[in-house]
């Protein structure tokens, strides 16, 4: 911040606005920096607990699930355990991102933020890359969970970093964009859950797609949910996950959707 | 006679009513009272419930590639039990909650009215609310699966006690608990325990032995039990030891509750 400020209020004369509209790639990422920083200021009180629920919710549904089948044969452990890195991810971007924005909406953080001599893109990018980073431990450790409950054998392969990484971008960039997009903090909340309820019971993230009737299995294709757990089981097993390609440009498309809303909402005056 | 004038001036006017009518009357105007105050979210509450109801119904059997009975008939009696208990135990609480950062809370507390019968009118609009979604969750139950349902006459206690337990328990948690944040936090997790960790939707036997062991002291094993039974037209020593078990928890809950609300702040 001080970077921004100092060096031109020793000359600049007073009476005249500082300068001319300041832009370039330089003064991008030193906002961007500014703004990582202020937001990470920002969640510190929070971050322990969100990693804290973000396990919970991960770990918890990762063990909750084997409870629901009389025999857990080594097939459907095996599903369960690679589903736990989408488990961890899909609460963060749809529940505690959205929640999020909705409590800085009630304090007007926005309108603060906004004001701010930072271009706009820089703040949500520093946003995603915030919530992104605080996405990574919680699944981490929801996968370490899965192992040690269902002691399953996992091939790691390279996919599996661009692999969790997108999929945190994308749950980031989607629950961000859905609510800025939707001003109604009701209807977030509504939303939210209904789709936390819709995540967790009709999508084929612990049990193979082929176990859903067809229209729903074509419904999945196109919501991010079956992909998130399509590219991270292929980063965690060989030859179990089909489509691996598609899926990664379906959550490409997702993200950049999210993107494209938080983009609108941002870039209008209101 | 000079006298008589005193007391109208002492005594604040009316004095201290009780018996049977007044107690009807203060019970219907609670009635209406929450029913106004909810009334935008009864309905959404209601519909909420059912399609919640129905969707687990209809969504357990994507888990497995064929759906075998008993997983089956576990889940479908065991989601009117999550019916019963939502309304009391999660929105409850978070009712309260919402009415102490609102400012009604003292408000309310200040009525003529006697605790017991906001208390009981609180439990008519949660049973209100919930027995449409059992029916609703029950009946999509039938059609999906041809279950071996047998309804005996014990659905009523079993319904009326799980759904007293957990609006009393929620009840003696939104007013116990003081801080409006800690009431959320604990019924998020309530949440996910009785979906998950509580031998609601899935056979005990499923679970750790030791999970099973503590579930024996929470309410939500129990609820099942009994309603299950209701609606199996099964018993046995396990049935009556969840009424016992429900009963207990339902007067320890009054008892909180009676003491938090008996309390001067």
């Amino acid at each position: 911040m001080t970077g921004l400020a100092v060096g031109v209020a020793l000359t600049a004369d007073p009476i005249q606005p500082r300068g001319q509209l300041r832009s370039g790639l330089t003064y991008w990422l030193a906002s961007f920096q500014a703004m990582f920083r202020f937001d990470l200021g920002r969640v510190r009180q929070w971050a322990a607990m969100l990693v804290v629920i973000q396990v919970m919710m991960g770990a918890g549904m990762v063990l909750m699930y084997g409870f629901f089948y009389p025999q857990i044969t080594p097939e459907r452990a095996l599903y369960i355990a690679t589903g736990a890195p989408t488990l961890a991810l899909i609460p963060l971007g749809l529940v505690m991102v959205p929640n999020a924005i909705l409590i800085q909406r009630i304090e007007g953080t926005f309108d603060y933020v906004w004001s701010l001599p930072a271009p706009r893109s820089a703040q949500a990018a520093s946003a995603f890359s915030l919530y992104t980073v605080l996405a990574l431990p919680g699944t981490v450790l929801a996968q370490l969970v899965a192992l040690w409950r269902y002691s399953v054998h996992l091939s790691f392969s390279p996919v599996l970093v661009p692999a969790v990484l997108l999929c945190a971008v994308m749950a980031v960039t989607v629950g961000y964009g859905l609510a800025l997009a939707i001003r109604n903090p009701m209807v977030v909340n509504v939303l939210v859950n209904a789709l936390i309820f819709v995540v967790l019971l009709f999508s084929p993230i612990v049990y193979p797609a082929s176990q859903l009737p067809g229209w729903l299995y074509d419904v999945q294709r196109v919501l991010p949910f079956y992909a998130m757990a399509t590219v991270i089981r292929a980063g965690l097993t060989s030859g179990l996950a089909t489509q691996v390609a598609l899926s990664f440009l379906i959550l490409g498309a997702w993200t950049v959707a999210g993107c494209l809303a938080t983009a609108w909402v941002v870039g209008r005056r209101h | 006679m000079a006298t008589l004038d005193l007391p109208i001036l002492t005594i604040p006017p009316g004095g201290v009513e009780r018996g049977w009518a007044r107690w009807g009357h203060d019970y219907g105007s609670m009635l209406r009272w929450h029913l106004t105050s909810l009334r935008m979210w009864l309905m959404t509450i209601a519909v909420v419930q059912a399609l919640s109801g129905v969707g687990f119904v209809l969504g357990i059997s994507l888990f497995f590639s064929h759906i075998p009975v008993s997983a089956a008939l576990y889940v479908s009696t065991g989601v009117p039990v999550i019916n019963l208990l939502i309304v009391g135990l999660i929105l409850g609480p978070q009712l309260v909650a919402q009415q102490r950062t609102a400012g009604s809370y003292d408000y309310l507390r200040t009525l003529p009215v006697s605790r017991s019968v906001t208390a009981l009118a609180w439990y008519t609009v949660c049973l209100a609310v919930s027995v449409p979604a059992v029916v609703v969750s029950l009946l999509v139950a039938q059609l999906r699966y041809d279950l071996p349902l047998h309804i005996s006459p014990m659905i009523v206690p079993a319904v009326l006690l799980t759904s007293l337990a957990a609006t009393m328990i929620g009840y003696a948690l939104g007013h116990a608990v003081s801080n409006p944040m800690l009431t959320n936090v604990v019924t998020q997790a309530l949440v996910f325990a009785v979906f998950g960790f509580a031998p609601v939707l899935y056979p005990i036997a499923q679970m750790p032995g030791w999970l099973a062991d503590v579930n024996w002291w929470f309410p939500f094993r129990h609820m099942a039990v009994v309603t299950r039974a209701a609606l199996t037209g099964t018993g046995g020593s396990a049935v009556s030891t969840g009424y016992l078990v429900l009963g207990v928890w339902t007067v320890a809950a009054v008892g909180l509750v009676a003491w938090s609300l008996g309390r001067r702040p």
